[in-house]
This record gives structure tokens, sequence and C-alpha cells, in this order.
């Protein structure tokens, strides 16, 4: 059975679902109690559980992080709540140098299970310090797994996963999509990390797209299909593990790829996907991969111009188009 | 404190005393790197805080860690093993002398500095959840109270009123820098007052006042009313890593008149005035010495870990 649920509803009832299955579970993060969390995403869950599973916290990502290091280690498992990903910097430390070492360092004695969950990109007009995509840096890390959920389904499957994965999770939503819809199972839906999810079919053009850059590609798609190009778009859903086989597998069919994201190209997760292609499907490929990313510049504050740094289904639409000329 | 205790605790300073000469000679000769960071002259603050714990609660070092773990009940071969980085020490040799992790005994510690305080709340906040009286403790340095990492765990341990001993050991320089230069307000201990908690500067150089604050923090700490700051005074008596450029930043003198204090002298000093027979203090001293000198030997003979071994664990699963 599924429900029609937004992304926001999903995250909050995955919560709810790990929190009552699980008193080790709880929530910590600015404004995750009285609030509800900024999007909603966990009202109601201070009155039902308590402060001992939902706990606001001081503005202090570096004491959050780090309790959640700790508590981890001693067999809680927490939910870190970091509220914009841009926040995440004063968390690195605890983040990247304890919660993804100390599990190897004690030679798999020691566990460090904890959930950071926070949210990314334009949509708010948030600005330059409050709208960035900073998944990138995280791929690189051996010890973290890094999921971007793109839709409701996805959102309460991978949250559940994270919950009960015995290794550091980071798991980035985005505010553009909280208040999206869609069918989500009931009860215990959980999503193993490295699946790749076939969001539509197609024959043409493989796009590979996460986070909200999905919702950018299926429309793109849907233009593309009036004018006679079939596109598969193929959601990694988390960069790392990736599902490299599900994203090779599309284009020794199509022949030719588009990898789409809303961070920067250089120095990215898009030029990671690109190599996989290039290494999986090498002689198949009938073009060189394309790639259409976000601009390398700071978001601006203005609702067009928050836009207009980012791809949309036109960008993508007209990159697939050049695909098929050349 | 009886005689026998006043003993132990002598025995366990010779032993971190004579450890860290040996790590220093097999440092000079390339066998334990740079990354070594001697613990000579603060014996008395690892041994007079683990004195006041129980076995089970659990420690929060830094990346001057040895000292720390020996005196938490980790066995000398596997911390010699560990800084020599062969498979025996207690984190198979792939951590070395600042990160390393002594599960069975509780003992964690990293080479971030101000980045345990943080994760003692956590790991009190667990503690306290547990409900069995364990406590945290976590020693950092007079350097770490500057760290944005201490102020945010400080202040979270502080409103939660999580059980956690904060030992700062002040041993008057972070890393080159004296540090009358980089803190502001003296003591240290009075930067507890910012999280509503009392501050004690101690005479780290004495392992019984050391003990006696100890245990007064502990006892805090495990009714239940929060967090405990100590300030520990103390001195590091060889540079901030094995083979620092020292005369850069201090005396000769100054280091002698430091000495001068070596807690490991005034225990013995104490002792003998007690009636304790000479002879007896050789007898302990040498036979600290002759089973440090086989488990160095025995560390010596371990094998280094191979590839395989040194990237295992990365996720648990893989």
């Amino acid at each position: 059975m599924t429900k029609t649920m937004t992304y926001r509803d999903a995250i909050r009832e995955a919560t709810r679902e790990e929190m009552q299955r699980d008193p080790a579970v709880y929530l910590i993060g600015e404004d995750v109690g009285r609030w509800g969390n900024l999007f909603g995403a966990s009202r109601g869950l201070l009155e039902e559980f308590g402060p001992a599973q939902v706990k606001d916290c001081p503005i202090s990502e570096a004491a959050m992080a780090g309790c959640a290091v700790g508590s981890a280690i001693m067999g809680m498992r927490p939910i870190v709540e970091i509220m914009y990903i841009d926040f995440i910097t004063i968390a690195m430390d605890q983040m990247i140098n304890h919660a993804c070492k100390w599990h190897q360092l004690s030679c798999g004695a020691v566990r460090v299970p904890i959930v950071f969950r926070t949210q990314g990109g334009v949509g708010m007009r948030n600005s330059s310090q409050h709208s960035q995509s900073l998944e990138n840096w995280f791929v690189n890390i051996p010890g973290l797994i890094v999921a971007m959920p793109a839709t409701p389904a996805d959102a309460k499957g991978l949250l559940k996963a994270a919950v009960r994965d015995d290794n550091p999770v980071l798991l980035i939503e985005h505010k553009a999509l909280y208040f999206t819809k869609g069918e989500v199972p009931d009860g215990d839906y959980v999503i193993p990390f490295g699946v790749a999810d076939i969001k539509r079919p197609g024959s043409d053009v493989t796009i590979i797209a996460t986070s909200w850059m999905v919702l950018q590609a299926l429309a793109a798609a849907e233009r593309l299909a009036q004018e006679g190009i079939s596109c598969e778009v193929v959601d990694p859903r988390t960069l790392w593990p990736l599902d490299k086989e599900t994203l090779c597998q599309s284009v020794v069919k199509t022949g030719r790829c588009l990898v789409v994201t809303e961070a920067p190209a250089e120095g990215g997760w898009s030029g990671e996907a690109a190599a996989v292609i290039q290494e999986g499907c090498w002689g198949l490929l009938k073009r060189p991969v394309r790639r259409v990313c976000g601009m390398r510049t700071g978001i601006p504050y203005g609702a067009a111009l928050e836009r207009a740094v980012v791809p949309n289904d036109e960008w993508i639409a007209e990159a697939a188009r050049a695909l098929m000329r050349e | 404190m009886n005689q026998e205790q006043m003993l132990a605790l002598y025995r366990q300073m010779v032993l971190l005393r004579r450890f860290d000469e040996m790590c220093l000679e097999l440092k000079m000769k390339d066998l334990i790197m740079d990354g070594f960071h001697p613990y000579a002259g603060q014996e008395a603050v690892a041994v007079g805080v683990c004195a006041a714990l129980q076995p089970n609660d659990v420690m929060l070092s830094n990346h001057r860690p040895q000292g720390h773990a020996l005196a938490k009940g980790s066995t000398p071969r596997s911390i010699f093993a560990e800084l020599l980085g062969r498979r025996g020490g207690v984190s198979q040799g792939i951590g070395g002398p600042m990160q390393f992790i002594d599960a069975p005994h509780h003992f964690f510690c990293g080479s971030i500095v101000g980045s345990g305080v943080p994760i003692a709340a956590g790991v009190a906040l667990a503690l306290k959840r547990e409900g069995r009286g364990r406590i945290a403790v976590c020693f950092f340095g007079d350097g770490a109270s500057n760290t944005g990492a201490f102020h945010e765990g400080m202040n979270l341990a502080a409103i939660w009123k999580l059980p956690v001993l904060y030992i700062c050991e002040n041993n008057q320089y972070g890393e080159a820098m004296p540090v009358r230069e980089f803190v502001a307000a003296h003591p240290i201990a009075q930067r507890a007052a910012a999280y509503g908690l009392q501050g004690i500067t101690v005479d780290g150089m004495d392992v019984e006042a050391v003990y006696a604050a100890a245990q007064y923090g502990a006892t805090v700490v495990r009714s239940g009313q929060g967090p405990a700051f100590l300030e520990m005074v103390t001195y590091r008596f060889r540079g901030h890593y094995g083979g620092d450029p020292e005369h850069t930043y201090r005396t000769r003198e100054e280091v002698e008149e430091w000495r001068r204090r070596d807690p490991i002298p005034r225990q013995r000093a104490r002792l003998l005035a007690q009636g304790v027979a000479e002879d007896r203090l050789n007898a302990l001293e040498a036979e600290v010495a002759r089973a440090l000198e086989a488990d160095q030997a025995w560390a010596l003979e371990q094998p280094f870990p191979t590839v395989a071994q040194a990237t295992a664990h990365v996720l648990v699963g893989q």
C-alpha cells in the first residue's frame, strides 16, 4: 500500500517510525523540537517522544556533531540535523576526522552509526551562505555514505536505511523538494544504498541527475519526447556507494549520456559519473559525455537570479538536443 | 591515602616516565615518528586523575595520549607496538602515536586539538542514559581551551548537566607559543565560570594534589550535578614533539626550574619520609624498567600490518 505525501512528511514519517522502533535513535539539531524543523519535518515529535529523543541544540554545529560521535560510539543512534548544508563547515572536523575514522582506527571494534541530515540548494532566495550544493566534498571521504533523495518515497526509504546503517551517512535533502508530493510505500520501506533508480525509461539519451535536478531532468525528458527524443532519467540516489552497473547499462543502451548536477562541475561528482561512464562504456559511446551543472558562482539573492545560475529543464533539453545533433 | 596507594601512584609515574624515555630513544632511531608527543613532566596528572576513576569510565584523550592510555589501563606492550606501527598495537599499528583506540579499556584519542571536548559530552549523554553511574573524562591542553569545539562542547555539557570530568593540562605551551601570549585571562580555570561551572586550579606537579582534586571532581560529576573543570598546572620537560627546536621558544633555565618540581622525586621523597625503605623503591623502579624492556622487545618483534590489514574496516561490513 502507498500513500500520497510530501517529501517533508516522508522524512517525518521515517524519523518517527525509526524512533518508535529503536529508543536509541534520537534527533539533535537547531529547532528540531519546538519548531519541529524549518519545514515541519519533525513537527510533533518532541511532544510524542520527549526531550530524551528530540533534542533542541544550541547553535553549535561542532557540539552537535561531536555529541553525535560520542553517543554513537556508546551505542546510541543519533540523527543530526544540520539546518542548512552551508552550516556543515562548522561540523566538518567531527564528521571527517572522527565519525569517518574511528571504525577503522578501532579495527572494527567501534561503530559510529550517525545520520547527518541536512538540506542544500536554491529555492528560498537564501543567497550565497544558505543555498549551496556542497555534496562533492563528502563523496571524496572514505568511510562516509552520501545519499540525495529526489522523491518522497526515496526520502523515506533512504532515511530509514541511513538510521539502520552502522556507518556515518550524510543525507542531503533539497529545500525546493519539501513540498513536492508522491506515492510513498507504507511501513517498513528501506532502500539499500548503492541502488540507482530509473525514474523514466528511454532509448536515445541517458540523463544521470541528482536531487532536485531529477525533477528538472524529468521535465526536460517530457519536452524532448514531444520532439521525438527519448530520454532515460537515472537517479543514482546515493552518490557513494555508486550503482555503476545501472548507470552503465543505461548508457550501453542509449550510447549518449548527460550528467546533471546543481553543484558546479569542477572537481565534482559529475566528473566522477562521467569517468564511470567513460570507463564502462568506451566504444559504445556515440558522443562524449556532456555535463550540465550549476555555474561556478555564489548563489545570488534575486528570485530569477538564483534560478538562472543552476540548471533547468531548458538547459538540459538543449544539451540533449546537442548530443543528438552532433 | 595509605602507603600502598601512595606507592601505587609512584609506580605508575615511574612507568609512564620510563615508557616516555624509551619512546624518545626509539624516536631518535626513527622507529617512532615525529608525531610522538612526549608526556614527561606531566605524569602526576594522568596518574592522579586515573586513580580517581572506575575501570569502565570512558576517556577522551588528545594528541599526547600515551601517558593517559597507560594510566587508564592499556598495556605498555600494546602502546609500544602502536607507536612503532606494528600489529599488536591497540589499533593494530594503523593509528600511530596520536590517534589510537583501546576499546576494551574505554580509551579514545585524536590529534585534532579541542575535538575531544564535545565528543566527551556525547559519551556522557549516552552514559547518563545508561544510568550505571559511569562518567566520561576528557583531557585537553591550554591550547585546546582556545578552540571553538572547546566552547561549544563545554556549553553543551553544562546546559545538559552531562557527567564529564574535564581536565585541562596547562603545560605552559601550545606547541611553541607560551600560554601567557595566547590566553587573555588567567588562570584558565576561570573559563569554567562562563559555563556556570566551578573551575579549580591544581598543582599538576603533585600527584596527591591531583588525586584529591580528581576525587572531588569525579564525585561531583557522578552525583549528577553536571561537568567539573579542573586545570592542572604542569610542564612538559621535552619538546612539543620528539625533536622539536625547543631553544626557539624557551630557555634551559626555565626547563631546569620546572624540573626541580618533578612530580616523581617529589613523591619519592614523601615515601622515604614515611619510612618506606629506599631499597624497596629501587627494586620497584628496576622491576618497572625490566618489564618495559621485555614489552619493548616484544613490540619490536611484531609484524607490520599489510596493506589489506591497514585498509580494512573503512566501513562496517566492508
